[in-house]
């Protein structure tokens, strides 16, 4: 054997011959998403327009199609999504996660703005009939991917519009209504049949649906909001927070009283909170834990500050104090952070001492939600059962959602999407979809290989303006300029971005050319020429180049 | 001194060039501080200092004259010597090169017109300075060796009076 | 770095610091089966420099060097010079400018390009789109690599000086061992150098006895790059020149300092008369042509060192000459000079030949042939290395 190979093998050293390897490893974005959207091949498409050959136009088109791929609301998640994918960023520690989301917005708006149709894929094949009760985000999803592989669905939902908790839960300053039914249109246009104000389990039974449909699917979401358990709740002036989020949200004139009390830490109370400041109100929220341990968004708790709603941390409830016209105030008791609970979280005890009153004229109750199951008691164990057994207990069942616990958008998202395509695999008799693999996220990236570029800053509209007019989104869609500079921003980490510097350094000629290039894919590796020198792993600045074993 | 040095490292007080030795090369100063000196009749004389990047024993590249002065290191000194033949082969190649030299003379001369002045100030009896000037520098232009030696010792009776 | 060049920048006041210099050499030592032989520099002084190009070997902690290339964009960028950190894939032609596409289809066009992307990357390989008449150069494969010592085991078993081959080894021309800080570099130059020719070379026991213990120990890192060997057809169009490897650059050795070379002589083309074709024909394609000339004796000058390699007796009378000249401390001699500035690259071609043709030189070889040869019969070695 050569000395080189063995570096002096005689003397017993390793190898020193080093053979690339081409591997797509998971970017961190992409592992980060909680809809399963392939974040690294849209941001790719769109950093990589011009080795690819496309017009912006084309570019954006392109991009949105995959994101539209996994999820068909990408202007509304663009809005709403908490973004986990940008967390895990490796961009994070050198100068700001790439703006994913603001990004995937600007695409969504793109497309609605062109009217971008969803598209059937090539060669549906289904043709079995499908019903879905509940027409929020995890019933779309399903019923979209459904449609778009040619089976007959239909949607029915107990409301007016569509959208679930999109629609009646998250307020129009956030999201506003026109851009999240232009996506639920176009799920509509491939065919879906959206059978509005028909709640099943009241104007329609389940029965009649099974003989209706092949199979059905549960996306009835949590509609229902929480008690907080304490005197005084019941009667007049205690609301719910999705209850009353849903008022505002069906554009009720109703009277809101000008000291608002918010109990809850969530989304749902931070909306709420922030809605009641739009009606004029001065808005106190309650949470019982601190600031850290809020799980509503973190900019969204800023924002509302921002607004001028005021927010008591380590505080609980233990009253509500009425008078002759209603609430006037709710009795707290002042909390500490004992010993870690069951979900990790700090668990609040009472510091001892007397409760105090914070002053009331309405009270939200935001605590939580727990399913609706009006109607429906009957599915209730099923679904129990469902979720132990891949969602399918008899194969005609199937569910998804808030209903299966508390998530976010894209989570139901997600899970309308894999439950459609196991349904599809089995009407198909074709091989179901595993699992994704928890592989490892791409870690290895040169950071310094890329120039210095900060990210995008939120375009947020005044406070003013804000409160002023209810409805005025807070905040806007990145220009086009900012969008494309954000996509330059990406290090398509794990996957060959057709930098060229493995191909232009080596002496061999190892790295040839592909004609039609892709992201991840410009240069096929002619082994036979390689030298061993390794200088295009060190030179790859993405980690898609690793080091092979030596072949013999 | 470092493993990363060029040139050549000399203890405090060793000399790099003796005054009156034969010259073919200059010295380009690495690290540490040197010190010019002028063997007079009547005792040492410092005529200036040099670090890091100055240049000295350019002299001899363009004459073949013996040192002009001694070089001594003060401390530790590294210095690195530049070769007559490969200077003017390589200015034959690249005459701008020289321009760095010429830069460095001339800044040269400049500081010695200045010290000359400052002493001809102190010295000379009131006389129309145009006049004096002018015979000096027709007396310097007939004498070549005596140009230089005359300015060296102009400069050293400088370097006296400061070191006084 | 070679001894000219090292000169040639501090007479321009470019002053190598050194956290750029991972090692002054001042001597080498030459091997050959027949034995070592200790060479001086002429002043005794370090005037030559290892440096590396990059970061330093694979893996290397470097925190406080500064690698060669970086000093020198960091010395053009302190000029004013905006440096675009960006891989340059085509040279084109936009109107009338020649126009580079870097980045991943950025464009930008100038009034002049000069192409310096030597002959390690493919940039010019297949010509240039912006002038047809430009050829690549010719090319050798040659290797390097690098090994992990530590400064203690350098300084005892290589010291301060730089280590050349002499061997008798198919397609090897000569090799060298230069200590660098932590590392030391080997450099295999030859025809075709492959790893047949590498390995042939670790297994010699004139190497391995450089190593510690003469164990070859592992490498950090290796490559097989380019050497420039032949010049292009016409390094120079309409406002572009070639200059360095991707141009007409010196025959194996002080590659660094010919191409600096020729880039002062195409900017002092450029800044004294202009960039048309016409100029560098008249101002810049002269020194091309001493270069290449240069290189012509060059041919001659390493048939001669390819002479010695085949010859075992000659290889002796070399050896003893030389021995004999570094005995003399106080004389930096025919046979020495010669060797020195043939291995280090110092002088041009055409002097070292003119010095080997001395009359002198000639009677000094031809005795130390006769005495050498006759010593070996009896069985004696000269100068064996340490
Ligand atoms: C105020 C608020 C703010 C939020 N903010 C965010 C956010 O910023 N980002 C984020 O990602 N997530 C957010 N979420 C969570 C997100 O909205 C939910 O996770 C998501 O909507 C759950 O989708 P789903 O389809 O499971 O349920 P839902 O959206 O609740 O939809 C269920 C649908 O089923 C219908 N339905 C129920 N029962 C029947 C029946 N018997 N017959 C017919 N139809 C029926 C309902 O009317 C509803 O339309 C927020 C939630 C709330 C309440
Ligand atoms: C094994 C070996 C040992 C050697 N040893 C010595 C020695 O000891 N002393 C000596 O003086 N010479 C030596 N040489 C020769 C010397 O390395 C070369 O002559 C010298 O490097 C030429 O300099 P250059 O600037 O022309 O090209 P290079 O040094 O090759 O520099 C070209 C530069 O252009 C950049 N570049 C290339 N393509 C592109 C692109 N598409 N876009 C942007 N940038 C690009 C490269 O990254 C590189 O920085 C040696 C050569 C070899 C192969």
């Amino acid at each position: 054997m050569s000395t080189l190979k063995t570096n002096a093998g005689a003397d017993g050293c390793a190898d020193s011959l080093v053979h690339p390897t081409q591997g797509n490893t998971p970017a961190p974005c992409t592992l980060g998403c909680a809809g399963g959207n392939d974040v690294r091949q849209w941001l790719g498409i769109v950093a990589q327009r011009t080795k690819l050959g496309l017009s912006d136009a084309q570019a954006y088109a392109r991009a949105w199609g995959v994101i539209a791929d996994t999820n068909p609301f990408p202007a509304t998640l663009g809005r709403i999504c908490p973004h986990p994918c940008e967390t895990s960023c490796n961009r994070e520690a050198k100068d700001g996660a790439v703006a994913i989301n603001a990004m995937e917005r600007f695409l969504g708006d793109w497309a609605i703005e062109r009217h971008l149709p969803l598209r059937r894929l090539e060669g549906a094949s289904g043709g079995a009939s499908i019903g879905v009760v509940g027409a929020g985000p995890a019933g779309l999803s399903f019923a979209y991917q459904l449609a778009r592989r040619g089976h007959r669905v239909a949607v029915y939902e107990q409301r007016e519009h569509a959208g679930g908790m999109l629609h009646y839960g998250i307020p129009a300053f956030r999201l506003p209504k026109e851009i999240l039914q232009a996506e639920i249109a176009r799920i509509v246009a491939l065919g879906v049949d959206l059978k509005l104000n028909v709640a099943v389990g009241r104007d329609v039974s389940v029965d009649e649906l099974r003989e209706q449909h092949d199979l059905l699917f549960l996306g009835i979401g949590a509609g229902n909001a929480a008690r907080l358990g304490v005197p005084g709740e019941d009667g007049p002036g205690v609301v719910g927070g999705i209850e009353f989020l849903n008022a505002v949200n069906r554009g009720e004139g109703f009277e809101t009283p000008s000291e608002v009390v918010v109990i809850g830490g969530g989304n749902t109370a931070i909306d709420a909170a922030r809605a009641a400041r739009r009606r004029g109100a001065s808005v106190t929220l309650l949470y019982r834990r601190t600031r850290e341990e809020m799980p509503a968004i973190a900019s969204e708790v800023d924002e509302a500050l921002a607004e001028g709603v005021s927010i008591e941390f380590l505080v609980a409830p233990t009253a509500i104090r009425r008078d002759a016209i209603g609430p006037n105030a709710v009795m707290v008791q002042r909390m500490t952070l004992g010993e870690p609970d069951e979900s990790g979280r700090r668990r609040p005890v009472p510091v001892p001492g007397a409760p105090f009153a914070v002053p009331a004229r309405l009270v939200i109750a935001a605590v939580s939600q727990t399913v609706d199951w009006g109607g429906l008691e009957p599915l209730e164990s099923a679904v129990g059962k469902a979720q132990t057994e891949n969602g399918a207990p008899d194969h005609h069942l199937w569910s998804g959602g808030d209903m299966l616990g508390l998530g976010i958008a894209g989570m139901a998202i997600a899970q309308g999407r894999h439950a459609a395509e196991t349904v599809h695999a089995m009407l198909t008799g074709t091989e179901p979809p595993r699992a994704q693999r928890r592989a490892a996220a791409a870690r290895d990236v040169a950071a310094d290989f890329y120039p210095a570029s900060p990210r995008a800053p939120l375009i947020e509209r005044p406070v003013a303006e804000r409160i002023a007019q209810p409805d005025l989104e807070v905040h806007e869609t990145l220009s086009e300029q900012a969008f494309l500079q954000e996509a330059d921003r990406c290090f398509s980490c794990g996957q060959c971005h057709g930098c060229q510097y493995c191909f232009m350094y080596c002496n061999g000629g190892g790295f040839v050319r592909i004609g039609q290039a892709e992201p991840g894919a410009y240069f096929a590796l002619a082994l036979e020429r390689c030298l061993g020198c390794g200088k295009c792993i060190e030179l790859c600045p993405t980690g898609y180049l690793s080091a092979a074993e030596a072949p013999n | 001194m470092t493993e990363g040095a060029l040139g050549k490292t000399y203890s405090s007080g060793e000399l790099i060039v003796r005054q009156g030795d034969e010259g073919n090369c200059m010295y380009v100063v690495q690290a540490g501080e040197l010190e010019v000196v002028r063997e007079e009749h009547d005792g040492n004389v410092r005529v200036a200092l040099m670090n890091a990047g100055d240049i000295f024993g350019e002299m001899s590249i363009f004459e073949r004259e013996l040192r002009s002065a001694t070089v001594r290191a003060l401390g530790e000194a590294r210095v690195l010597s530049v070769d007559k033949k490969t200077f003017l082969r390589r200015i034959q190649e690249d005459p701008p090169l020289a321009f760095n030299l010429v830069k460095i003379m001339s800044h040269r001369i400049r500081r010695l017109t200045e010290d000359l002045a400052t002493l001809k100030a102190k010295t000379s009896p009131p006389a129309p300075r145009a006049n004096g000037q002018e015979r000096r520098s027709g007396r310097d232009r007939r004498h070549g060796g005596g140009r230089r030696s005359g300015v060296d010792r102009r400069a050293s009776a400088a370097g006296r009076g400061r070191n006084a | 770095m070679s001894e000219s060049l090292v000169q040639l920048l501090a007479s321009e006041g470019i002053n190598l610091p050194t956290e750029v210099v991972e090692r002054g050499i001042e001597a080498y030592m030459l091997h050959m089966d027949v034995g070592s032989v200790r060479i001086r520099t002429p002043s005794e002084e370090k005037r030559i420099a290892g440096v590396f190009r990059g970061n330093g070997p694979r893996g290397s902690e470097r925190s406080l060097r500064v690698g060669f290339d970086r000093y020198l964009l960091e010395l053009a960028a302190s000029s004013r010079v905006r440096v675009i950190r960006s891989l340059v894939t085509r040279v084109g032609w936009h109107e009338d400018r020649p126009e580079i596409e870097h980045g991943g289809g950025r464009r930008a066009s100038y009034d002049l390009v000069a192409l310096a992307a030597g002959v390690n990357s493919q940039l010019l390989q297949n010509g240039c789109e912006a002038a047809p008449a430009y050829t690549f150069p010719g090319t050798l494969t040659s290797f390097i690599s690098e090994f992990h010592l530590g400064q203690a085991a350098i300084q005892a078993s290589l010291g301060d000086a730089m280590h050349i081959f002499l061997l008798d080894l198919p397609r090897l021309e000569f090799a060298a061992l230069i200590p660098k800080g932590d590392y030391v570099t080997l450099c295999v130059l030859g025809h075709d150098v492959d790893e047949t020719v590498v390995d042939a070379l670790l297994a010699a026991p004139e190497v391995r006895r450089c190593f510690p213990g003469g164990k070859v120990p592992q490498m950090a890192c290796h490559c097989f790059p380019r050497l420039n060997v032949r010049p292009p057809a016409q390094p120079y169009a309409d406002r572009l020149v070639w200059i360095g490897d991707c141009g007409v650059a010196r025959l194996y050795k002080d590659g660094i300092g010919s191409a600096y070379r020729m880039a002062k002589a195409a900017a002092r083309t450029v800044a004294f008369h202009g960039v048309s074709a016409k100029d560098f024909e008249a101002h810049y394609l002269p020194t091309c042509r001493t270069m290449n000339w240069d290189n012509t004796l060059a041919r001659l000058v390493f048939m001669s060192t390819t002479l010695i390699q085949k010859l075992r007796p000659l290889r002796r009378g070399v050896l003893r000459m030389t021995s004999t000249e570094q005995a003399n401390r106080e004389k930096f001699d025919h046979m020495s000079s010669v060797l020195w500035d043939v291995f280090t690259g110092s002088a041009p071609y055409r002097d070292v030949l003119v010095r080997s043709c001395h009359p002198g030189f000639i009677a000094s070889l031809t005795w130390n042939l006769v005495a050498g040869n006759a010593g070996a019969l009896a069985g004696k070695r000269y100068g064996d290395g340490p």
